[in-house]
């Protein structure tokens, strides 16, 4: 009776402690969509009212729209890329032993770790020095440096968990090695990718670091764009921006559980934070 | 697939001269920045000058300071959940809805994410409006715009990482262990102490490794929530840039962080060696 007494306390102690812990996760988050809704001029917790006037005001900021504009195109981008350099470097790692190839996925695989303010700064020295200091091709750059990680992860698990038999036969029948590709291993790493170039898209979508160095006042990302306007600036317009790249964060969750499964990609991609 | 060598170097040209042209280059460019004298030549100089001020020590310490409590409220926070996620939660929706709130923050700038902290922790707050409608308080508390907050602020956007390091190390553990210890007459807790959290350590150490070392090189939370009122490693990078304009400092403190970063990566690479694989 002891035993399950003390064995039902430690369930409720559990729980207890991990909905705190869901609490935290939720609240930052619930509460800026809340108030983004709010009719009062100023910030009103819980809010007052039932508006969609903010969101209407950043529509029609044109500095704004300008910003989710440059944001789109960086993200969709460096996706691209990330996904040109990315996959086929996953196809080597996962099918060739040579030398060289710890040191390489090292390399590839730190900027996962690796403090991205100091990113920000060696692209912000290094594009002053060669002359493309805070344009477009700097911030793209930088972007896919930090975004090449997560395609070549995502592409290698699933390139791992796939069955090297069939690739074999394709090409023991006379398959090039780029039919094979597109025929045979691509259909099914597929979901893998699908998920790479989402993990890249959203951590482009909302780096600050890398960007704040790069940007000037007409080349602004949508984040670095809040970062400068929080510092003078706390109202429900924020909270309308804000909220709006929730929406798009919950979506691209959504997509990535629909594409691999949730649980999966989420070990994957960075419960194992290896270099 | 079987890949020819000639192949394998033409898929991999792409990649490498990327890395070599825009991620090696600019951090050479960084340290030989950092070793430069103005008129040319090599310095230890700037070095000498950033160690040498307690400024940057009193930084440098509030940095890893504010790390170590962030990761252990992550931990006293992450541990549970992982666990809870791993051994309790049976519904698959539920686990699905736990993963969706674990993913959704990280995929939110940390920008908006520390906005909400404002909301939540400043004096016309959440946390200081329900206090003082109470009655616990008469007047708000000082909590934004701190230490603190800080703190708050990080462990919430690196408490998902923890809980996944945990996670994927917890969903390894035999569970046939667990019930032999329980047959063998031993209570719940003890199973735990003795069998389950042995065996999960190594999550716990990766984890905290990676949440310090994220933490230590964080720079919109600090920068966000200190309200100029702490000075850590990464906001003093940034001011190098854009208020003092001394790029030279900024490189120096720059190679400072990566070294610290680098130290603590080593030591996770050192005590993960033997499993150290490239996924999985």
């Amino acid at each position: 009776m002891r035993r399950s007494l003390a064995d039902r306390f430690g369930r409720l102690l559990i729980a207890g402690l991990s909905a705190v812990a869901m609490l935290y996760l939720a609240l930052p988050l619930l509460v800026v969509i809340a108030i983004s809704f709010t009719a009062t001029e100023y910030l009103k917790f819980p809010p007052q009212g039932l508006t969609l006037r903010w969101y209407w005001q950043v529509v029609s900021d044109p500095t704004f729209v300008e910003a989710f504009g440059v944001s789109g195109q960086l993200a969709a981008a460096a996706t691209a890329t990330a996904l040109l350099l990315g996959v086929p470097a996953a196809l080597v790692f996962a099918r060739q032993q040579f030398p060289l190839r710890r040191t390489l996925s090292a390399l590839f695989l730190s900027p996962l770790v690796l403090p991205t303010i100091v990113l920000g700064v060696a692209i912000l020295q290094y594009a002053s020095a060669l002359g493309f200091a805070r344009s477009f091709l700097a911030l793209f750059v930088g972007h896919v440096v930090l975004v090449t990680p997560y395609v070549i992860r995502t592409s290698l698990a699933s390139l791992s968990g796939m069955e090297p038999a069939h690739e074999e036969a394709a090409q023991d029948l006379g398959a090039t090695p780029l039919q094979t590709f597109f025929l045979i291993t691509l259909p099914q790493i597929k979901p893998g990718v699908i998920a790479g170039a989402l993990f890249a898209f959203i951590n482009s979508w909302i780096n600050v670091e890398v960007s704040i160095f790069n940007s000037t006042a007409q080349l602004v990302t949508i984040p670095v764009k809040l970062f400068n306007y929080i510092q003078f600036n706390i109202d429900p317009t924020l909270a309308a921006v804000s909220a709006a790249t929730i929406y798009l964060a919950v979506l691209v969750v959504v997509a990535i559980d629909l594409a691999v499964g949730i649980e999966k990609a989420a070990v994957n991609a960075t419960g194992k934070t290896r270099p | 697939m079987r890949i020819t060598p000639a192949n394998a170097a033409f898929l991999m040209l792409g990649p490498i001269a990327f890395f070599v042209l825009f991620f090696l280059g600019p951090f050479g460019l960084l340290i030989a920045e950092s070793f430069l004298r103005p008129g040319g030549g090599a310095t230890l100089a700037n070095y000498t000058s950033v160690l040498s001020d307690a400024y940057y020590w009193r930084a440098l310490f509030n940095t890893l300071l504010i790390s170590l409590w962030v990761t252990v409220a992550c931990l006293l926070l992450g541990y549970p959940l992982a666990y809870f996620i791993v051994f309790h939660v049976r519904w698959p929706w539920g686990r699905r809805l736990i993963y969706v709130l674990l993913m959704t923050p990280l995929f939110t700038s940390n920008i908006v994410r520390a906005f909400g902290w404002i909301v939540i922790l400043g004096r016309r707050g959440i946390v200081n409006s329900s206090l003082l409608a109470v009655g616990l308080i008469d007047t708000p508390l000082d909590i934004l715009y701190g230490k603190l907050s800080i703190i708050i602020g990080l462990a919430y956007i690196l408490l998902p990482i923890m809980v996944l390091s945990i996670c994927s190390v917890l969903q390894t553990v035999d569970r046939s262990l667990i019930e032999a210890a329980r047959d063998l007459g031993a209570r719940p807790s003890r199973a735990f102490l003795a069998v389950t959290f042995p065996l999960s350590l190594p999550g716990v150490t990766a984890g905290s490794i990676i949440v310090f070392a994220l933490s230590v090189s964080a720079y919109v939370i600090p920068s966000i929530l200190s309200g100029g009122r702490v000075m850590v490693t990464s906001i003093l990078i940034f001011q190098q840039y854009v208020a003092t304009f001394r790029p030279d400092i900024g490189a120096t403190l720059s190679i400072v962080l990566l070294a610290v970063t680098l130290l603590l990566i080593g030591t996770y690479l050192f005590l993960f060696e033997r499993r150290l694989r490239m996924v999985g």
